[in-house]
């Protein structure tokens, strides 16, 4: 938390509370087609220029240990039919969340995690995860997984959390 | 059905009669069971013993499936301690009112399961039959679900209104008349959740700046003023766990860092004292910090319990405790230090002037008591039913 600028956070939040979902990824996708085309530096050899061009991370998103779950407690939807960032089929993405913070050890970037809940049936059960990290009591709402967080949802009934990039943030000046 | 049920018991006593032949006549024998009557279901005390706990299981691995139940902490045998229990369905929370007999819980349903349109309901159950014996249905499913919380619910105005937390994620609190049994006034608490006690006619809310917003209430369940106090922590730098004890005027909450902030709540607005040290200043170096889900609660006495772990950080203020410190707040020190079997997750305290304190132990689910004043081991107890008994609270 200390290395993060919190007004980038609330912006974060309030894009996410104001967007749909569809409408939120497209806008992050966006962002991510524009961070790709421009080379962050020259290089001489081709290979090293589409590996520095290309966005990077590596681990396995079933294992709780995955850099995006710093902040997360809940079941992984990556072992209950989706993905570190979709939900299983059959069930409603929660469009309103709790963030975290997280370093990519590949570039060492520091990402805002949006912890989106994936509802509608029942707890799917498998790779409970409590990492915690930078988690705070429910009276910070925008940090706090205690909240059972399918708000906005069809469905209250909780089932698995991903761990949506939503952006890149800003260390403090 | 009459015949059918003759003829059973004829052919069990012949079979009875036959196979204990061999070693009694049958003069011998003692008079027969008497015919039972059917359909009897037990009832509980009004007043629950002080040794009863209220031990509610979330049921964090099938939320439609929560629970609370009514264990005897004091009986030995398994059959001895279940009393019974009441559903509280998706993530609810329970607050019970001894001066009515009463156990609310504030539950979620959806009309299929976990699909269809959604209610939330304040279910008020009948201490004594544990049936209930009202409901109040909330006209927009907005109830703070999560975590089960000690503090999203309170009763307040000599126990006549009940006010409860709503997280939507828009903070706000419903205030409901328990002759009635019915809602009497949506408070909005921007910001600002939970529902802390504030004297008589209020409840004071934890804030995202490090604040207390403390309603004021009027006769007819209006507002009559809200505060917002200075702020005492920073929740980004300095943050508090949101759970406290009260005893007295005085709730008592400790911080991540491991002080506890004691905050005078006899209304109608909170007065925040000067916070002191958890851990005593010659064992600093070992890291010791406060931790758990329910990770307070008080006795009787006048002292509270504080479940702790050593080598902490700030993110491990959930991760529970290898030891329950014991404190008399009047002198701001530690008076007993309990080492746990295992690990505690959760604690609740019993009432009277020997309390028990139960405890969640996170590896197997089960629950270990131990004496209160000599912390002294006394029983674990497991096995009838419980999945994920995450908040203990002693009966009042």
């Amino acid at each position: 938390m200390k290395f993060l600028d919190t007004l980038f956070e609330r912006q974060t939040r309030q894009l996410a509370q104001r967007s749909s979902r569809r409408g939120m990824l497209k806008s992050l996708g966006g962002l991510l087609v524009g961070g790709a085309a421009v080379p962050l530096l020259p290089v001489a050899r081709a290979s090293a220029a589409e590996s520095a061009q290309r966005p990077q991370e590596e681990g396995d998103e079933t294992a709780c240990e995955y850099w995006r779950y710093c902040a997360i407690d809940g079941f992984l939807c990556s072992c209950c039919g989706g993905s570190a960032n979709t939900c299983p089929p059959g069930t409603e993405m929660s469009p309103i969340t709790w963030i975290g913070t997280c370093r990519n050890p590949v570039d060492g970037r520091n990402y805002v995690i949006s912890y989106n809940d994936c509802c509608g049936k029942s707890v799917c059960g498998a790779c409970l995860c409590q990492r915690d990290e930078g988690d705070r009591p429910p009276y910070r709402s925008d940090k706090t997984n205690d909240v059972n967080w399918c708000l906005g949802t069809s469905s209250a009934a909780y089932h698995c959390s991903t761990a949506v990039v939503v952006g890149v943030a800003f260390e403090d000046q | 059905m009459k015949s059918i049920r003759n003829s059973v018991v004829r052919a069990i006593s012949a079979t009875l009669l036959l196979g204990g032949g061999w070693a009694m006549g049958a003069d011998d024998l003692p008079p027969p069971l008497p015919i039972e009557p059917t359909g009897i279901i037990e009832s509980l005390p009004a007043k629950y013993p002080e040794r009863w706990f209220l031990v509610h299981d979330a049921a964090f691995f099938g939320m439609s499936d929560g629970k609370v139940y009514v264990i005897d902490a004091a009986a030995e045998t398994l059959g001895a301690q279940v009393k019974g229990l009441f559903n509280v369905v998706l993530m609810g929370n329970i607050l019970q009112s001894a001066q009515r007999s009463e156990i609310y819980a504030m539950e979620t349903f959806h009309e299929r399961g976990t699909r269809g349109k959604r209610t939330d309901v304040l279910t008020i159950w009948d201490q004594a039959t544990l049936s209930p014996k009202g409901e109040v249905v909330w006209p927009k499913p907005i109830r703070f679900m999560g975590m089960p919380q000690q503090y999203a619910m309170l009763v307040l105005n000599d126990n006549r209104w009940l006010a409860v937390a709503n997280f939507s994620p828009a903070t706000s609190v419903t205030l409901v008349d328990l002759d009635k049994q019915e809602i009497i006034n949506e408070i909005a608490t921007p910001g600002c959740v939970f529902t802390y006690p504030n004297g008589p006619m209020g409840f004071n809310s934890l804030c995202a700046d490090g604040r207390f917003l403390s309603t004021e209430l009027k006769a007819d369940g209006s507002v009559k003023k809200q505060v917002r106090t200075e702020p005492f922590f920073d929740s980004d730098n300095t943050p508090i766990h949101e759970r406290t004890t009260v005893i007295g005027d005085t709730a008592y909450f400790p911080s991540l860092a491991g002080l506890v902030h004691p905050v005078d709540v006899s209304g109608p607005v909170a007065k925040v004292g000067k916070a002191w040290h958890l851990v005593p200043e010659n064992e600093r170096g070992e890291k010791w910090l406060p931790g758990g889900l329910d990770l307070i609660d008080s006795d009787d006495l006048g002292r509270f319990y504080v479940l702790m772990h050593p080598d902490g950080s700030n993110d491990s203020y959930q991760g529970g405790g290898s030891e329950i410190w014991v404190y008399d707040p009047t002198k701001k020190q530690r008076v007993g230090r309990i080492p746990l079997k295992a690990w505690g997750l959760a604690l609740g305290v019993s009432r009277g002037k020997e309390p028990w304190v139960m405890v969640t132990n996170p590896t197997d689910m089960s629950m270990e008591v131990y004496d209160g004043l000599t912390g002294e081991f006394i029983r674990t107890i497991t096995g009838f039913g419980q999945a994920t008994p995450l908040t203990l609270h002693g009966a009042r």
